[in-house]
């Protein structure tokens, strides 16, 4: 009986040892925090590779001369506009999917994840090839006397929008679907039965139980958007500079990597800001939860 | 048109734009990649939409080209080599924090996952400067290792979802009867979170192969991906060649998201879940 009781304690100490996380953790801790707390302090060689100026030099740079304060102000603005974006066109696309998909949800489903396994690269080529000055794109504007010459979207901030929605609208359109999939359907009933018309419920119930998807939707697309530059390279053409393909290009161009390191240090801390913002979302969940 | 058909035709109106509407959405969605592919089949010498006749010639100079050849093989060996390292570090990991009694699971599980919210680019740049102060340098290890960093919450959330939703019980009952740690581990705990493992792997090795932002940072002959040989290529050409390279690599993915979708179903796939 003692035996058996003592048994059981060791079992509810757990089968799975705490310590399974060490070997893990430490290896987050070397090759994940400690190169970016580095590029924080910016302590390796880069200050003898570089031309030796003081990286607060950089910052100044950054925050005080307009043609910077112009691209990090371009960052933020274009990976909001491009959420934005992404939940006008993905709300109808989520509640069609929850709603009205019946027996084809798990087809709209696959239909929506197989774009994320293609290569960003096959997607900008195919929108190259649709905005090409002779291509289907103007081909159908023309045709539609909505334009009456070829327009020049190649190379130009248009295209490079269209690209980073194309590339990141499923995250939105699968955020969204999953909180409004939890939605309690006879509180819609309820709303109906009450007098409320079709478009009211939806203002005052559906939508705001759907805000948290729409959170957590802005947060990952907003994110996504906020580092991408291969869209921005190959499609924007350089029309439209962010801090991204500004890193990409001091890297690969003027090799000024302590440029680049500042640079990246302000991405970061936009990163980190929204991460801060995922964070509350998630206690406030909690709290509902509980 | 008589007037019982036009009521139906009202009635149905919502239905019928929202339809219409998701057809209009898709053919967004998979227009330009559906293109691509038809255009990877074209006989001309130059990009050609609609593409004309049909060859395979754009794939044999895939094949005859050696930096595209050689990058996709590194690109092959690398997924590889991050999902099992990934494995090696996410199962005992997404084990401890949902099962062993961790102090502060919720903050070390957001831990875990945090490398998903990094730019990518960022974490590239500030790795190639910490791995060659270290002494790594532009090599396959850098690589493996930077990857690893970035496949690793995929994996940990994959295993921790399936493990959570496995009862205590079997542990425990494994454990009133006498096995010890290590054999309830191996008999009990691995083969009912396999499939979580496996998809773990799967989607280790879809984040590693299409990767870019981290994998141009340590580009040199021996460590350049296909991605990044894309990349290059693009900026200087433009032909089809590409859009037989991107098909070869779609290829390769679909396979691995229908494995995925056997075993483990869809929905894990997103950052969302």
């Amino acid at each position: 009986m003692i035996l058996k009781r003592s048994g059981i304690t060791t079992v509810s100490a757990g089968v799975v040892s705490p310590w399974w996380i060490a070997f893990t953790g430490l290896f987050l801790v070397v090759f994940f925090v400690l190169p970016i707390v580095n590029n924080l302090l910016n302590t390796t060689e880069l200050a003898t590779l570089a031309k030796q100026r003081p990286i607060s030099f950089y910052y100044h740079k950054l925050f005080t001369d307009p043609y910077y304060i112009r691209i990090v102000f371009d960052t933020v603005a274009l990976s909001v506009g491009v959420t934005v974006i992404c939940i006008i066109i993905g709300y109808p696309v989520a509640m069609f999917l929850v709603r009205h998909s019946g027996k084809w949800s798990g087809f709209i489903i696959f239909l929506l994840i197989a774009p994320l396994l293609t290569s960003i690269i096959m997607r900008t080529f195919g929108w190259r090839v649709l905005f090409a000055r002779r291509g289907l794109v103007n081909d159908f504007l023309i045709w539609a006397d909505i334009l009456e010459k070829p327009f020049m979207f190649l190379n130009s901030a248009s295209s490079a929008v269209v690209g980073l929605v194309h590339v990141l609208v499923p995250f939105m359109v699968l955020s969204i679907a999953s909180v409004l999939r939890s939605i309690d359907l006879q509180l819609e009933e309820s709303a109906r039965i009450l007098g409320a018309s079709r478009v009211k419920t939806f203002l005052k119930v559906t939508f705001p139980l759907s805000l948290d998807g729409i959170g957590t939707g802005f947060i990952i697309v907003f994110l996504l958007a906020n580092g991408s530059f291969v869209t921005l390279l190959l499609l924007g053409g350089g029309d439209l500079k962010t801090l991204p393909l500004l890193i990409y290009q001091q890297f690969t161009i003027s090799r000024d990597f302590q440029f680049a390191a500042a640079m990246s240090n302000v991405l970061l801390a936009i990163a980190v800001g929204c991460l801060y913002l995922q964070l509350r979302l998630i206690r406030r969940k909690g709290v509902k939860g509980s | 048109m008589n007037s019982r058909s036009w009521f139906r035709l009202k009635q149905n109106a919502p239905k019928l734009s929202m339809l219409a509407y998701m057809v209009l959405f898709f053919i967004f969605l998979l227009g330009p990649i559906l293109i691509v592919v038809a255009i990877s089949f074209t006989e001309t010498e130059y990009v050609a939409f609609p593409p004309k006749g049909f060859s395979l010639r754009w794939y044999e100079r895939f094949f005859e080209y050696d930096a595209f050849v050689d990058s996709f093989i590194v690109s092959v060996e690398l997924a590889i080599a991050t999902a099992v390292l990934g494995v090696g570090l996410g199962v005992p990991a997404a084990l401890a924090v949902t099962r062993g009694h961790v102090p502060f699971a919720n903050t070390i599980m957001t831990f875990l996952l945090s490398p998903l919210s990094m730019p990518l680019i960022v974490m590239g740049f500030a790795l190639l400067f910490y791995l060659s102060a270290l002494g790594f340098g532009v090599s396959f290890l850098s690589l493996l290792i930077a990857h690893t960093v970035i496949s690793l919450p995929y994996v940990v959330r994959t295993v921790a979802g399936v493990y959570r939703g496995i009862s205590p019980d079997f542990e425990e009952s494994a454990a009133v009867l006498g096995a010890n740690r290590l054999q309830i581990f191996w008999n009990i705990t691995l083969p009912m979170i396999k499939p979580g493992i496996f998809a773990g792997m799967l989607f280790a090795m879809l984040i590693s192969i299409d990767n870019l932002p981290i994998s141009f940072f340590f580009g040199s002959a021996d460590t350049n991906t296909l991605p990044v040989v894309m990349l290059s290529y693009l900026e200087h050409q433009f032909d089809p060649s590409i859009a037989a390279a991107s098909c070869i690599q779609l290829i390769v993915a679909v396979i691995g998201l229908f494995i995925v979708e056997r075993i483990y179903g869809l929905d894990a796939m997103t950052p969302a879940s």
